[in-house]
């Protein structure tokens, strides 16, 4: 009797879900087919880049066709829809396209999902629920778009595309005056360089320069500038070296600088063409004779640093299944050391490998997610192998010479949150974990995992900052969720731990073991339920990293104050693709005014808030400091800044002209000191946050570019 | 064990100390601003507004005032949630003048469940409106707190006020 019950309740279901699909494609949807046309190639225009030609969706962008969006928007009105993208969209550019615009790219989006055209045409007030009119069954045109013939890149438009241009090198140098980089000189680098993403090894973005300092840095002149390529996301910092900048730019681009004069020594435009304004080449490294770039389509190059001619190139992934690279290099006792990104269900899994500096043979790979039957196989549950995604590694390691381990931080696994992955609260090794590898096998001596069970996009990726207190070798590093952890990087036992930012995800922390305690309600979650989260997942901190001034033993760290509602959706255990499958509800943090900006400073030794000060704006560089006691940082409303590193004081600004975006630097030519900083658009959370919450900051949709600094001639008795 | 004078002094110091500070006004601040949006809410939840309010005892006075609404108001509630920034439900109404800009107001005596979830600033001040009848603006009541203002450092502890709000944050 159960049973059949059973069989009658289940043939009422699949006929009611038959007779909605059916209603669903034989309802006329409140647009024309001409807008669904007009629409298909507006999208093109300033979705593509980002939502992808077939509306699939990648990194943080949404999809917008299929079972993933119907889960998002099935109940939910075409008005609203209407109203949410012309608010938000195109990525940074809310509300910059006309209406009809608007209407027909919305016609074109319900179209390739199922919904079928009628007599009237949209005009973004009917309020249709979108399940009564589209099914998420995508047609197969749109499905699989033709590919875009040019320069090999995504298919894709002008939201984050870069303009069509030649690639190939279009100068070549012939540079006398470059010296060859040896590992002694990456170990203790000379101070007029800037050899490494962050400066050094340890990755203290500090410098011993103090031509420019508290007292003189109000005085501070522009001596010259360089756009620079634009499409994409533009943050990068410059690598220096015997007075030259070697400067990558988006769409692969390598240049070579006179660091003094701004002279262009050579270019090579490796491509592809950037076609989405999501991944960023964040660094170069040089070593001997040759420049490293991992350009953002997971292929490796070494460039002559003379000529800038390719020397040799390899790939670290295999092209075409979506890999990525966005965190830039080290090179360390002889190999280029580098991550891999995108990782979302395409095998292999993500990981880290390593090169020969001089021929790029493949010395050895480090995979992030743990298989089943592998040691820490069993952290994720019952989740299939090819449903195991996240744990990229965004942003280059850094090195111990004398322990020859490289640290890398880890993101968090996928789909975001704890009921969309089926993982409860297990640790989804290596995902979020500090790891610590063997710089020469690849072998790995420890792991951290900072947050086992993480549930909010709230990666622990970042930078991995290497400090000696005393006899102790620490590793501090501060994660999305704002805590400040205190590692021995020699066996990987916790120290201790800070909150930087206000956080609720977690109610407490065991000092002993800094094993994290979830607030109950997040144990508790359901899937299609919204959460509170604080941080958002732009992170209390973000991709831009901290400076460690050694002298005052202080650790300067660029802070972002939001938060969000965040709901995950129910997902299947297909194969093949994962995605983040949450949506997401901003907030301004509680407590801050409305302000969603914070520079903060600690003293490492004992963890303690030394000073911090907020505004409006967030900020989008890391921070520099010097042995002028000055640091510097960019923020989003476009303002580059000085401040006092022992107060925090504001000692110099300048307003650049869009979002100051990338890692500032410093080095010093002909016995003066430059001070380098890019300006730059796109990006992920860090970027679309503020861009969605701070509608009053304005800043043109253009202008990637580096400018350069120094004190004025009659200071330095250096000429320019 | 004997309990030695000086510790005893001590504790009592201490607890005439706590007291009075219980016994003192305790002063609570907010501003409110947009709830929780995606692009297709944000037209309906714009506005400001500044509340603060006075506990005294187990008697809150709260005040303040809002402006620039998209749509007029509808009402004010105080809410209670699982904790800072958690959205929750409605325990208390307030008193509403105005329809985009205006006043909100209200005096209570908090029972002892009201009362802790105030002290560890889990209550909130939500405005509804007519296009936002689910929340148009909030903000969570906490300690009152200066802001020293754009570019100006703070020094030392206690610039973190959510975090210095007890029972949030455990360390065993």
């Amino acid at each position: 009797m159960r049973r059949l019950a059973w069989i009658a309740i289940s043939t009422t279901a699949v006929l009611a879900a038959l007779w909605s699909a059916s209603l669903a494609q034989s309802t006329s949807a409140p647009f024309t087919d001409a807008q669904a046309r007009a629409g298909r190639t507006a999208y093109a225009a300033n979705c593509a880049s980002c939502h992808q030609a077939n509306l699939a969706g990648a990194g943080e962008q949404p999809p917008l066709a299929g079972a993933a969006f119907m889960s998002a928007w099935g109940r939910r009105t075409t008005k609203e829809l209407y109203d949410d993208i012309r608010a938000q969209m195109p990525y940074g550019r809310g509300g910059s396209l006309d209406a009809a615009t608007y209407q027909n790219i919305i016609a074109f989006i319900l179209m390739a999902n199922g919904a079928h055209a009628g007599d009237k045409a949209f005009d973004g007030s009917e309020p249709v629920r979108i399940s009564t009119i589209a099914n998420g069954q995508v047609p197969a045109d749109i499905a699989t778009p033709r590919r875009a013939a040019a320069g090999g890149g995504d298919e894709g438009g002008a939201g984050g595309r870069a303009p069509a241009m030649a690639l190939g090198q279009t100068v070549v140098g012939n540079i006398k005056s470059y010296s060859p980089v040896s590992d002694a000189m990456l170990v203790h680098p000379d101070p007029k360089d800037w050899l490494i993403y962050r400066g050094n090894y340890q990755a203290w973005s500090h410098s011993a320069l103090k031509q420019v300092n508290d007292g003189s840095v109000d005085q501070l002149q522009l001596k010259w500038s360089w756009a620079m390529n634009e499409g994409g996301e533009n943050a990068t910092g410059p690598t220096i070296h015997d007075g030259i900048m070697f400067l990558a730019n988006t769409s692969n681009t390598v240049q070579a600088l006179d660091a003094r004069t701004g002279e262009l020594l050579w270019e090579n435009r490796l491509g592809p063409l950037a076609a989405r304004a999501y991944s960023a080449l964040r660094s170069l490294a040089v070593y001997e004779d040759k420049v490293y770039i991992n350009a953002t389509d997971a292929r490796l190059y070494a460039l002559d640093a003379k000529t800038g001619k390719v020397a040799w190139k390899t790939d670290i992934a295999e092209p075409g299944k979506g890999f990525n690279e966005t965190g830039g290099l080290i090179i360390a006792h002889g190999k280029v050391i580098v991550g891999l990104t995108l990782c979302r269900g395409q095998m292999p899994h993500c990981y880290i490998s390593a090169y020969d500096a001089r021929t790029g043979k493949l010395a050895w790979k480090f995979t992030t997610i743990a298989a089943p039957g592998t040691p820490g196989g069993d952290t994720w549950g019952n989740v299939p192998d090819d449903m195991r995604a996240g744990g990229e590694t965004w942003i280059a390691g850094t090195y111990d010479p004398e322990l020859n381990i490289t640290y890398w931080g880890t993101a968090q696994s996928k789909p975001w949150m704890q009921a969309s992955r089926r993982s409860g609260t297990a640790a989804t090794l290596y995902a979020n974990s500090t790891l610590a590898l063997d710089a020469d096998s690849g072998q790995l001596k420890w792991y951290y995992s900072h947050a086992p069970g993480e549930t909010f996009d709230l990666d622990e990726v970042f930078e991995r900052v290497l400090i000696d207190h005393g006899a102790q070798k620490t590793l501090m590093t501060i994660g999305k969720a704002g805590i400040l952890w205190k590692l021995d990087r020699a066996t990987g036992k916790f120290l201790d731990a800070k909150q930087t930012v206000f956080q609720n995800v977690y109610s407490g922390i065991n000092k002993k073991t800094g094993q994290l305690i979830f607030r109950p309600d997040v144990l508790a979650q359901k899937t299609n339920t919204w959460l509170s989260a604080c941080p958002s997942a732009a992170g209390g901190h973000d991709w831009p990293p901290t400076s460690y001034d050694p002298n005052n033993d202080l650790m300067i760290i660029p802070l972002n104050q939001s938060c969000n509602l965040m709901l995950g959706h129910d997902v299947a255990q297909h194969t093949g693709v994962v995605q983040p499958e949450g949506e997401e509800r901003l907030f301004f943090m509680p407590g801050t005014d409305g302000n969603m900006g914070r520079l903060a400073a600690y003293r490492t030794g004992t963890m303690e808030p030394v000073w911090s000060f907020q505004q409006r704006s967030s900020f989008l560089t890391g921070v520099l400091s010097t042995d002028g006691n000055v640091a510097f940082v960019g923020d989003y409303d476009r303002t580059f800044r000085a401040v006092q590193t022992t107060t925090g004081k504001t000692l110099w600004t300048v307003r650049l002209p869009t979002v100051v975006q990338g890692n500032p630097v410093t080095y010093e030519v002909d016995g003066k000191q430059y001070i380098a900083i890019t300006t730059g658009l796109g990006g992920g959370s860090p970027f679309a946050k503020p861009s969605s919450m701070l509608g009053e900051l304005h800043h043109p949709d253009h202008g990637h570019a580096v400018f350069v600094f120094a004190l004025p001639d009659k200071l330095t008795g250096k000429a320019n | 064990m004997r309990c030695r004078p000086s510790a005893a002094i001590a504790v009592i110091i201490f607890a005439v100390i706590a007291g009075a500070a219980n016994a003192a006004d305790q002063k609570y601040a907010t501003r409110l601003t947009a709830v929780a949006y995606d692009g297709a809410m944000r037209a309906n939840v714009q506005g400001d507004g500044q509340v603060s309010a006075t506990l005294d005892g187990n008697k809150l006075t709260v005040s303040g005032r809002f402006t620039a609404l998209p749509s007029s108001a509808t009402n004010a509630k105080l809410y209670s949630g699982a904790g800072i920034g958690v959205p929750g439900g409605p325990i208390l109404d307030l008193q509403l003048n105005g329809q985009a800009d205006g006043a909100l107001s209200g005096s209570f005596t908090l029972n002892s469940k009201q009362l802790a979830a105030l002290r560890q600033g889990h209550v909130y001040v939500q405005l509804n409106s007519q296009k936002a009848p689910e929340g148009n603006l909030w903000g969570w009541l906490l300690p009152e707190h200066p802001f020293p203002g754009a570019d100006m450092p703070e020094r030392g502890h206690g610039f973190l006020p959510q975090v210095d709000v007890p029972g949030n944050w455990v360390e065993k």
